[in-house]
């Protein structure tokens, strides 16, 4: 019996060894984590890969998993990402604050709207919050404001905004919008809102008809629209909420993480970024946007971030 | 005098492996809750919202521990004494639903029983409550059911009180009091065994009371923790994270701690007799109710829900009614496109390796425990099991980080501390009924320790045995965050495709998945069946 498990043991510390042995060295691939979905991320990194015979080692994983990921290596010998590649600005900023982005000018960053670059990240596509309403319903929406109709009540999902960053960029910008405020929230509340916790949630819900209607992200909408769900995109007559997803290059990278960013921001990577579902964030790259789009002040959201959710979770329980 | 174990091996090796795998992880994630900001953990724990949490919590999984228990031990006690013809049906009915995993469990209930849901189109019937406590509790419940139902018909199997009974019969007690004076004081160890797995599987459980809980504003502490993981780039949010899941390892120390000290080591010496042939045979119309009950909680639990979610995979889009007319295989397509054979492969690899792995820790764990008298070495494999995958994940990255990275390595280090507790427990329910004299007989009759061993233990354990493999393996395959934050280049797993599929938020290609993987395990599943019953029945000879 000793020995089973004395070679057992050693099995163990063998396969450890051979393991360890085959670690990654300095020249070795680009290696890019982010949250940005799969098909982008494998079309954009294709492209580059064939471009520049550069190699990229992509980490993919839902905001949350990708942030931990970086938490813990921050917390043991540093991020080992060269690239990161993420949903919403708001994790990027923290990353800004902390010092560990690279401040540089890429070439391609003048064709980014002001709006969506900083000294360190630049945003490389555009989500849209948007209303998504089930065919059926007795009267179809057209307003952020009719979602507080209470014919729709207790039948409106949101995604949560303490889970996924969409939903709290809405929160940020109801909340700094003057015509809109907390009141809004207070009124979604009265009205029954249902608090679920992705996006994709949201339109399941709507098609289903466990919902009238909700908000959601355009991109989820058109898919299951396209597919033939009996749903419709409802482009907010005020305007739909735009959420960038920034790019980013960890401080002293070097210059392959450099190309690869620049890579994501020239026409041939926008138009394969577009292809895939997504607004580019260049101009100059054809876009059917649905309608007006605003956007939010994310300095400013940064800053409130916990106030707003803690606000946000007293009405819901209020 | 009893032949003491001289050589050390297995003490080593089990004091080893619980610094390695669970002491040293959860050390660098407690650490991390004192070297963060200082001041957050005080603020944490006093928040409302998080008493508000802690509290649905815990008396969410004491009730889901009580509802298993009981569920699981009755239905033990009637399907294992049943005759072989229906026996083999019934069980399948209870293990059915580990096949699928929690989420794609609470996804199939919702399709099923929720407003426009299958039921819902077909007699325009709801399941009131299915979102909120009550249906948490209730599909956790029925997840959890297979566990206790694995853990207690092991024990059953390994125990031998037909003798008993018999006797207790014949002395003129009746079957009341035969159950609770003689068979359920036999199964005390198992069902504490199986209690602390089912308590600790509902405290860590997140994927039901995420999709049940949450849209009727019942929150958990591991739903917390997600939200806060979503956020974890802020320092606050993380040492929030490392602050509830410290929480709940602080938890099962106290209730699995407890239930494993008041348990003691008692040892029965009780013999092995064949059982099932020496009581008498039940009657025709028990059996017939006891059918007719387990069969009507598979239609409900299990059938419905599933059928429900094969109907959504299969159907073009959400929403559209699942007629022949909207079914298509696009979705099964989408959903194995790309890396999906190969992510199954590593899976399929890694969580077979962790499985025996535990099998040995498992086994090293009891032989200590049986050697020293004592169980809190059991309580401790038990504390990372306890530990929602997500936090386990950055207590390995940060404990084993620098040395493993991007190696299948990290991700096995991690199955085995999740899911030591899982194999232990119910080798270790099955383990305290055998008999050490048993053992000592054949010592004494010129066995050595090797064949011993071969001969006598592991044919009497091998239900156990196999159990528990089957458990680890199935969790490992299940298993959704620990190798999502784990995974390198080479390593991607069913998990990393899974959430990849999942963001899409497109429903019925997430139900493609999930059914095509529940069919292959199911599949895989057919021949360990077999071997399972041709090994039982061996070991029963």
């Amino acid at each position: 019996m000793t020995l089973r498990f004395r070679s057992a043991v050693l099995a163990l510390l063998v396969s450890a060894a051979l393991l360890v042995g085959c670690g990654d060295d300095a020249d070795g691939p680009i290696r890019l984590y982010t949250s940005v979905t799969e098909g982008t991320v494998n079309a954009v990194v294709e492209l580059f890969e064939e471009r520049t015979e550069l190699e990229v080692e992509v980490f993919r994983a839902p905001t949350g998993e990708v942030a931990a990921r970086i938490a813990a290596e921050q917390r043991e010998g540093g991020i080992q990402a060269d690239v990161l590649w993420l949903t919403d600005p708001l994790t990027m900023q923290q990353y800004a604050a902390d010092d560990v982005l690279q401040a540089w000018s890429p070439s391609g960053a003048d064709a980014v709207p002001d709006a969506y670059a900083t000294e360190t990240f630049w945003g490389t596509r555009i989500l849209s919050m948007v209303i998504v309403q089930g065919r059926d319903i007795d009267r179809p929406l057209s307003a952020w404001d009719d979602l507080t109709d209470d014919a729709y009540r207790n039948a409106i999902a949101t995604p949560d905004p303490g889970f996924a960053g969409s939903a709290l960029a809405v929160l940020g910008y109801f909340a700094s919008a003057p015509e809109y405020g907390f009141d809004y929230y207070e009124q979604l509340a009265d009205n029954g809102l249902v608090v679920v916790n992705a996006p994709g949630e949201v339109v399941t819900g709507v098609a289903e008809g466990r919902f009238d209607a909700g908000i959601t992200l355009d991109f989820s909408a058109r898919n299951a629209v396209a597919k033939g769900s009996p749903i419709d995109i409802v482009w907010p007559s005020s305007g739909a909420v735009a959420i960038y997803s920034p790019i980013a290059v960890v401080d002293g990278a070097g210059s392959g993480a450099e190309q690869f960013l620049e890579h994501v921001l020239t026409e041939e990577a926008q138009v394969a970024i577009a292809d895939t579902g997504w607004q580019p964030i260049r101009t100059d790259v054809p876009w059917d946007v649905g309608g007006p789009q605003v956007s939010v002040d994310w300095a400013a959201l940064f800053d409130q971030r916990q106030d707003l959710l803690d606000r946000f979770q007293a009405i819901l329980d209020g | 005098m009893r032949p003491r174990i001289r050589r050390p091996g297995p003490l080593l090796l089990v004091l080893v492996a619980l610094l390695a795998l669970i002491v040293f992880p959860l050390y660098e994630l407690v650490r991390g809750v004192f070297t963060e900001t200082d001041a957050s953990v005080v603020d944490v724990l006093a928040s409302p919202a998080l008493r508000e949490a802690a509290f649905g919590t815990l008396w969410s999984a004491l009730a889901v521990t009580a509802l298993t228990l009981t569920g699981a031990t009755a239905a033990a006690l009637v399907i294992e004494r049943s005759p072989r013809r229906i026996r083999r049906w019934m069980r399948i009915g209870v293990l059915l639903p580990l096949l699928l995993p929690p989420f794609v469990s609470a996804l199939s209930w919702v399709t099923a029983y929720g407003r426009g849901g299958l039921v819902d189109d077909l007699i325009s019937v709801t399941m009131p409550g299915l979102f909120g406590p009550f249906g948490v509790v209730l599909v956790i419940t029925v997840n959890a059911l297979p566990l206790a139902y694995l853990v207690v018909a092991a024990a059953l199997a390994t125990r031998a009180d037909a003798d008993l009974e018999l006797a207790a019969r014949s002395a003129g007690a009746d079957a009341a009091t035969v159950l609770r004076t003689v068979t359920l004081p036999a199964l005390r160890p198992a069902l504490v065994g199986g209690g602390a797995l089912v308590f600790v599987v509902a405290i860590n459980a997140f994927g039901i009371p995420a999709v049940l809980g949450t849209p009727a504003g019942f929150t958990t502490v591991t739903t917390r923790i997600y939200r806060d993981l979503a956020f974890s780039a802020d320092p606050a949010a993380f040492s929030r994270v490392l602050v509830l899941a410290a929480l709940l390892v602080l938890v099962t120390l106290i209730v699995v701690g407890t239930a494993d000290a008041t348990a003691g080591s008692r040892r029965r010496p009780l013999h092995r007799v064949e059982t099932p042939s020496a009581l008498p045979a039940t009657p025709r119309r028990r059996d017939r109710i006891a059918l007719a009950v387990v069969g009507g909680y598979t239609l409900v639990a299990t059938v419905i829900p599933v059928l429900a979610l094969v109907l959504m995979a299969l159907t073009r889009a959400v929403g559209v009614t699942p007629t022949p007319n909207n079914w298509t295989t696009a979705n099964f397509a989408e959903a194995w496109s790309g890396g999906t054979w190969r992510a199954m492969g590593n899976s399929v690899v890694i969580s077979g390796v962790a499985a025996l792995v535990v099998l040995v820790l498992a086994g090293g764990l009891i032989l200590v425990e049986r050697k020293l008298a004592t169980r809190p070495l059991g309580t401790v494999a038990a504390l990372s099991f306890a530990v929602p995958g997500s936090a386990l994940a950055v207590a390995m990255l940060l404990a084993y980080g620098p040395w493993l990275r991007d190696t299948v390595l990290l991700i096995l280090v991690a199955y085995l501390a999740k899911f030591w507790a899982l194999g232990h427990r119910p080798l270790a329910g099955a383990a305290t009924s055998l008999s050490a004299d048993v053992v000592w007989a054949a010592r004494v009759s010129g066995a050595d320790r090797t064949t011993t061993l071969r001969t006598v233990i592991v044919p009497m354990l091998r239900p156990a045995v196999i159990a528990a493999w089957l458990l680890v393996f199935l969790f490992g395959l299940h298993e959704l965050t620990m190798s999502s934050l784990l995974y390198g280049p080479d390593t991607a797993t069913l998990a990393v495709v899974t959430l990849n599929l999942q963001q899409l938020g497109d429903a019925t290609v997430t139900s493609a998945l999930a059914v095509a993987l529940t069919a292959i395990v199911a599949l895989a599943a057919v021949p360990l069946v077999w071997v399972w019953r041709s090994w039982t029945r061996m070991g029963a000879r």
